[in-house]
C-alpha cells in the first residue's frame, strides 16, 4: 500500500470515530438530521481535500455534487415551469377551470417544440422560425433597455456641474477616468504624445479597479469559506 | 531563505489561511464595524417604508452555492422588515432558491411572531427571467397568480392592493448572479421607477457601483461585510458579524504571504 492510501484510510477512520463519539455524547442527533450533517460534513472535506492533492474522494463528492444540483435544477424546471405551466394549464384548456387566455399558452408551446426539430436534419429548418421570433423578441425588449439603463443612464450623473466639495471631487475623478479609459481603448489613433499619456492614466484607472475587484472576489471565496467552517464548527463538531 | 519563500508549498498557506479563519471563530472574537453609506441609504430606505406602513418585495436570486454570504443578508432585512411591522411579499428568480427563501422567511417570520397571509407571503419561483420582472410591472397577479402552496393572491390580506411592481414601497433583490444588473435595473426601476436596492456577492459589488453612483439603486450590501454592517444597524449581531472577524484574519495572513512573495522576489532580482 502506498503512502497515500493509508493517508487515506487513516483519515477515513478517523472521521467515522470522530462521528462516532459525537453521536455517543449526543452532539449530533442519532436521526435523519443528524446523518444529514454526517453526510454534508464528510462531502465538504472530502471536497476540500483536492487542497492536499486530487483522489477519489474528492472526485466522488464532486460528481455527487454536479448530480445532485443537476436533479434540483432539472425538478424546479420541470415542475414550476413544464409541468405546472404547460401541462396543467393546456391539460384544462376548454374545461370549466381553464381562464380565457390560456389558449394563448398554445404559440409559446408550439414555438418552443419547433426548437427542438434543430436535432432532426430533415425538419431543422423549421426550428428557424423559433429562433428568428426569439431573437427579435430579445432585440427589441433589450437594445432599448440596454441604452436607457447602461448608457443615458450612466452618463446623466457625469454631466452635473463639479464644485468645490468632497462630491464635486468625486464626480471629477469619475470623469477623468471615463474620458482615460475611453481613450485607452480607442485604437483608431495612436498611442503617442498627449494621447499615449491620457490612455497611461486609463490603465491606471483599469489597473485600480480590477485590483479591486480582485480584493472583492478574495473576500467572496474567504466568506464561502468562512461559511462552510462554521458549518463544521458549529453545526458538526458543536465546539462553536 | 529567499528560495525557500519564492516556492512555498501551498499547502502550507491553505493551512494558515484555515487557521486564519478558524481560530477566531473559536474565539468569538467580534470586531467593531462601521457601517458605510450605501448600506445606511438601504436601512434608511427600509425606515422610511416603515412609518409609511408600506410593503417591500423581497426578490430572492441566489442558490446554495452562495448561502453563506447571501442568508445573513436575508435575515438582516427579515428581522429589520419585521420589527418594524413592515409587510414583505418574496418571490424567486432563481430555480434554487425556494428552498433557502422559504427557510429564512419561516425562521424570521416565527421569530417575530408574523402570520403567513397578513405579514408576509412567499409567492414561491417563476422562470422567464427579465420578462418575469416585466411581467410583475404590468400586472403583478397575471406574473404570480397565486402563492407557492397554491392559494389566490386575493385571499392573502397583505396582496389585496397589490397589483403591478409601482404598488410596492421598495424592491430588495438578493443576487448571487446577474439579476440586479440585467433583470431588475432595466426591466425593473428604470420602467417603473419604484425606490430599488439590492444585495449581492462581493464578487458583483464592483460591476454594480456605477448604478448607486446613477442613483439607479438607492443602496447596496455586498457580501458578508453588508451583511455585517447591515446586523449592526439592526441592532441584531449574527452569523455575519462573527465571520468578519475570521475575515479580517484571513485577509491579513494573504496580506503578508504577498509582502513576504514581493520582498523575496525584489531580493532574489538584487542578487
Amino acid at each position: 500500500m502506498t503512502r497515500d492510501r493509508y493517508v487515506f484510510l487513516g483519515l477515513v477512520l478517523l472521521f467515522a470515530a470522530v462521528n462516532g463519539v459525537l453521536l455517543a455524547n449526543g452532539v449530533l442527533a442519532a436521526d435523519w438530521e443528524g446523518l444529514g450533517v454526517i453526510v454534508a460534513a464528510g462531502l465538504t472535506l472530502a471536497l476540500y481535500s483536492f487542497l492536499y492533492k486530487d483522489n477519489p474522494l474528492f472526485k466522488v463528492a464532486e460528481n455527487i455534487f454536479v448530480g445532485v444540483a443537476t436533479a434540483y435544477i432539472f425538478s424546479q424546471n420541470w415542475y414550476q415551469t413544464i409541468y405546472g405551466e404547460v401541462f396543467v394549464r393546456l391539460s384544462a384548456l376548454g374545461g370549466e377551470d381553464s381562464a380565457s387566455g390560456d389558449w394563448w399558452l398554445l404559440a409559446p408551446t408550439v414555438l418552443g417544440l419547433l426548437m427542438l426539430t434543430r436535432f432532426s436534419r430533415r425538419f431543422g429548418w423549421l426550428s428557424r422560425f423559433s429562433f428568428a421570433f426569439f431573437v427579435g423578441l430579445g432585440a427589441g425588449l433589450t437594445i432599448p433597455r440596454t441604452i436607457s439603463s447602461f448608457i443615458l443612464a450612466q452618463i446623466e450623473p457625469m454631466l452635473q456641474p463639479l464644485s468645490w466639495s468632497v462630491e464635486g471631487f468625486n464626480l471629477l475623478v469619475i470623469l477623468v477616468g471615463v474620458v482615460a479609459v475611453l481613450v485607452y481603448f480607442f485604437f483608431s489613433v495612436e498611442h503617442t504624445g498627449v494621447v499615449g499619456k491620457v490612455s497611461r492614466v486609463g490603465i491606471w484607472f483599469l489597473m485600480i479597479s480590477f485590483g479591486a475587484s480582485f480584493g472583492y472576489t478574495i473576500m467572496a471565496r474567504l466568506s464561502l469559506l468562512i461559511g462552510r467552517v462554521t458549518f463544521l464548527l458549529d453545526d458538526w463538531l458543536g465546539i462553536m | 531563505m529567499i528560495q525557500w519563500l519564492m516556492n512555498i508549498d501551498r499547502r502550507i498557506i491553505f493551512v494558515f489561511v484555515f487557521l486564519g479563519v478558524a481560530l477566531p471563530l473559536l474565539a468569538n472574537v467580534f470586531l467593531p464595524i462601521r457601517p458605510t453609506r450605501d448600506v445606511i441609504a438601504v436601512y434608511d430606505q427600509l425606515e422610511k417604508v416603515a412609518q409609511d406602513e408600506g410593503v417591500v418585495l423581497l426578490s430572492f436570486s441566489y442558490g446554495a452555492s452562495t448561502e453563506p454570504e447571501m442568508q445573513p443578508m436575508a435575515r438582516a432585512i427579515l428581522r429589520h422588515c419585521f420589527s418594524r411591522n413592515i409587510k414583505v411579499v418574496a418571490v424567486c428568480l432563481w430555480p434554487e432558491a425556494p428552498g433557502l427563501a422559504q427557510q429564512v422567511l419561516e425562521e424570521i417570520g416565527d421569530e417575530f411572531g408574523k402570520t403567513y397571509g397578513v405579514d408576509y407571503a412567499f409567492l414561491g419561483f417563476k422562470p422567464g427571467n427579465f420578462a418575469v420582472v416585466l411581467n410583475m410591472g404590468q400586472d403583478f397577479r397575471d406574473a404570480f397568480p397565486q402563492d407557492n402552496w397554491g392559494t389566490p393572491l386575493e385571499d392573502l390580506a397583505l396582496m389585496r392592493d397589490v397589483r403591478t411592481l409601482r404598488d410596492f414601497d421598495f424592491v430588495f433583490d438578493l443576487a448571487a448572479g446577474d439579476s440586479i444588473e440585467f433583470w431588475w435595473i432595466p426591466y425593473g426601476q428604470e420602467k417603473y421607477g419604484f425606490p430599488f436596492a439590492g444585495g449581492c456577492t462581493a464578487v458583483m459589488a464592483p460591476d454594480l457601483f456605477p448604478f448607486l453612483q446613477s442613483g439607479q439603486m438607492v443602496g447596496l450590501l455586498g457580501g458578508l461585510a453588508g451583511a455585517a454592517e447591515y446586523e449592526t444597524l439592526v441592532g441584531r449581531q449574527d452569523k455575519a458579524t462573527a465571520g468578519m472577524s475570521a475575515q479580517s484574519m484571513a485577509h491579513l495572513i494573504i496580506v503578508i504571504f504577498i509582502i513576504f512573495g514581493n520582498m523575496a522576489f525584489f531580493l532574489s532580482r538584487r542578487r
